[in-house]
């Protein structure tokens, strides 16, 4: 308790007083006086600080795995979806020829293109049109607008990419993955090596080595979109897309302008969609995660709180000789109630200390086992045990008052 | 000896006096547990208080020592009115001025006979490192001091009851008040245990024992009867000055 300057009352007698180590110890040994039940009560503070600790620890550790996978690549990059095509009863492309030159006109996009996965019934890629060489292969066909190219971020080895005179022109050109190269034995572009797809012959101009936002192109063959129209029409099951590469932070204003800027006379044909950012991942992991544990760890807590409040209250009922014993040895009322209040505060506080630390060591198997960074926000740890003991505090204010208000003479004589 | 009781202000002064002190219980219907009544105790007295169960002893005694509040009357002890004080007040005084004795002796069970008596200074807020030396000093003078790390249930009860009475001697205090202290003794044990009291009033305490075993009540000085509320048989009591004891 407080202790103010030793002053004396009328008569000459000091007040009694209850130190605050003295409060310590007499709260402890009453604790202590039934160590088992003390034990039991802990339980479902245990349960419940311990719960929201791992939850909390396991999803931020979660988190930091995606954050790590994140990078700026992604953070530079939106997408817009035809989708018109998907509602439409006939194979349709939404995507007008100028496209690309629409949308490199949105401001803070880098290259934009569109693209799509042309469909074969069968294995359709063969170096040669006929004979025992012109066995065909299955590689991804990927009609695509020049500024696509641009867009992915495509690495040439050797030879150049198709570019808008193609297009324009709709000319049997294809670049090839390195991966679709060697498969196919072209090792070199000289002398102008033909490769025929579904039995249309297309000349090979590039051959790249990577694509860094479409690692598709880089194992298979890419041709122009107009050249795909004018032989295999529009694509009947996977509509077309068009992937923009814009500068960092402009993905989602990018997003949504697009399918104004793309198809300014029906933009509804379109869905412009940037990448999920890192935040939105997270978001997204925290509340699939974590509402339903949370609200577990919640109701852990409160029947913790619940069983402090009737531990400590049956300890008052049981206790009341000593209640009247203290009473009659000086112990003024709030001498009473601050004494059950603090046991009652420090079974929330050690059932916090003890549940953060389960907590803790919940989120490092698991992290151990997934082979993960262990995340933890350290006011979490802390927060944890102080959690415990105000809810042991709100749980000891009935059974504290009952102690206090309880006439030392009635107490006496149970 | 030190501990002895008598510890503040001469013999012969009035150590708590009651004037019209009544106790009513608000009905309907108001029962009058206690009677319009004046008593002096002196210092050094050795008073004992009988009367059948139902007399109003439970209510004179909870009265006496601060722990009710009379409904009419005045209540002084070492000359401060404390019967209408507030709380604080009449805590400072129970840990200051009264040692209790109960009949069910009221130890706490898992606390050695040492620390049972040292709860008493936690209230009256006695240095920790004077604690000790004073409770040894207590158990010494009711003759427990080779028991003072026996918990309650490794002693007898005669044992018991003097470690109750080493707590209510602890603090010194002006008063002892002893209620039904043999209640749960065997008669060889009430014998011994009312030795111990006459030996404390010998050395100075001021006692105030409630009883009905007439052979503790007859090593008082004075006796005081008590019976439907209203003091009885001693012409002492009602309001006259009583010769103080010696």
């Amino acid at each position: 308790m407080r202790s103010p300057a030793r002053r004396r009352l009328r008569g000459g007698v000091p007040p009694s007083r209850l130190r605050l180590r003295d409060l310590g110890s007499e709260a402890l040994a009453g604790l202590l006086q039934r160590p088992g039940r003390s034990a039991l009560t802990l339980l479902g503070v245990i349960l419940g600080i311990g719960s929201f600790v791992a939850i909390v620890g396991i999803a931020q550790t979660a988190s930091g795995q995606i954050g790590k996978q994140f990078n700026v690549l992604q953070a530079t990059q939106a997408y817009v979806f035809d989708v018109g095509a998907a509602q439409s009863s006939s194979p349709t492309v939404d995507f007008p020829p100028n496209a690309d030159a629409q949308a490199d006109r949105i401001h803070g996009v880098v290259a934009a293109g569109v693209y799509w996965a042309v469909q074969f019934k069968q294995a359709a890629v063969s170096a040669h049109a006929s004979g025992f060489l012109a066995s065909k292969r299955a590689f991804p066909v990927t009609a695509a607008s020049p500024g696509l190219l641009a867009a992915a971020g495509v690495k040439l080895v050797s030879g150049t990419l198709f570019n808008q005179f193609h297009e324009t022109h709709a000319q049997n050109v294809a670049v090839l993955g390195e991966t679709a190269a060697a498969g196919l034995g072209i090792t070199s572009l000289e002398g102008q090596p033909a490769i025929f797809i579904d039995g249309q012959p297309f000349t090979v101009i590039g051959i790249i080595a990577s694509s860094q936002r479409l690692p598709q192109l880089s194992v298979g063959v890419t041709v122009p979109e107009s050249t795909t129209l004018r032989l295999w029409g529009p694509p009947a099951h996977e509509q077309a897309q068009m992937l923009i590469h814009t500068t960092l932070g402009a993905a989602k204003v990018v997003a949504e302008q697009a399918p104004v800027a793309i198809r300014p006379d029906n933009p509804t044909l379109l869905k412009g969609a940037a990448a999920p950012s890192a935040a939105q991942l997270q978001h997204n992991v925290s509340t699939s995660l974590n509402t339903l544990f949370l609200t577990l760890a919640g109701i852990a807590l409160i029947v913790g709180a619940v069983g402090i409040a009737n531990t400590t209250l049956v300890a008052v009922l049981e206790r009341a000789g000593e209640i009247g014993l203290r009473r009659a040895l000086g112990a003024r009322p709030r001498h009473i109630g601050v004494q059950f209040l603090t046991e009652s505060t420090a079974l929330g506080l050690f059932g916090g200390l003890i549940g953060a630390s389960l907590g803790v060591v919940a989120i490092l198997a698991i992290t151990i086992y997934r082979h993960w960074t262990a995340l933890l926000d350290p006011r979490i740890v802390i927060a944890a045990p102080a959690a415990g003991a105000i809810v042991g505090l709100l749980a000891g204010l009935y059974p504290a008052l009952r102690a206090s208000l309880m006439e030392p003479a009635d107490a006496l004589r149970r | 000896m030190t501990g002895g009781g008598a510890a503040h202000g001469p013999a012969g002064q009035p150590v708590i006096s009651l004037h019209s002190v009544a106790y009513t219980y608000r009905g309907p219907p108001p029962v009058h547990a206690l009677k319009p009544t004046n008593l002096v105790i002196y210092r050094g007295e050795h008073v004992a208080i009988t009367g059948p169960s139902g007399s109003g002893k439970s209510t004179l005694l909870n009265l006496l020592g601060l722990l009710d509040k009379p409904t009419h009357g005045t209540i002084e002890i070492d000359g401060i009115d404390v019967g209408a004080a507030p709380e604080r007040e009449r805590a400072a005084v129970r840990a200051h001025r009264i040692g209790f004795v109960f009949q069910s002796f009221h130890l706490l069970p898992y606390r050695t006979s040492i620390e049972n008596v040292m709860l008493a200074q936690v209230y009256a807020d006695e240095p920790r490192r004077r604690r000790h030396a004073a409770a040894m000093a207590a158990l010494a003078q009711v003759g427990l001091a080779d028991r003072a790390d026996a918990l309650p249930t490794a002693l007898s009860g005669g044992e018991r009851q003097r470690v109750a009475i080493a707590r209510a001697l602890v603090n010194r205090p002006s008063l002892l008040m002893c209620d039904e202290p043999t209640g749960n003794l065997d008669t060889a044990t009430t014998q011994e245990l009312a030795d111990l009291l006459e030996s404390l009033h010998r050395e100075g305490a001021t006692l105030l024992v409630i009883t009905h075993n007439p052979a503790v009540a007859g090593r008082a000085q004075r006796t005081i009867a008590i019976r439907d509320g209203e003091l009885t048989a001693d012409p002492l009591a009602g309001g006259t000055r009583a010769v103080p004891g010696s």
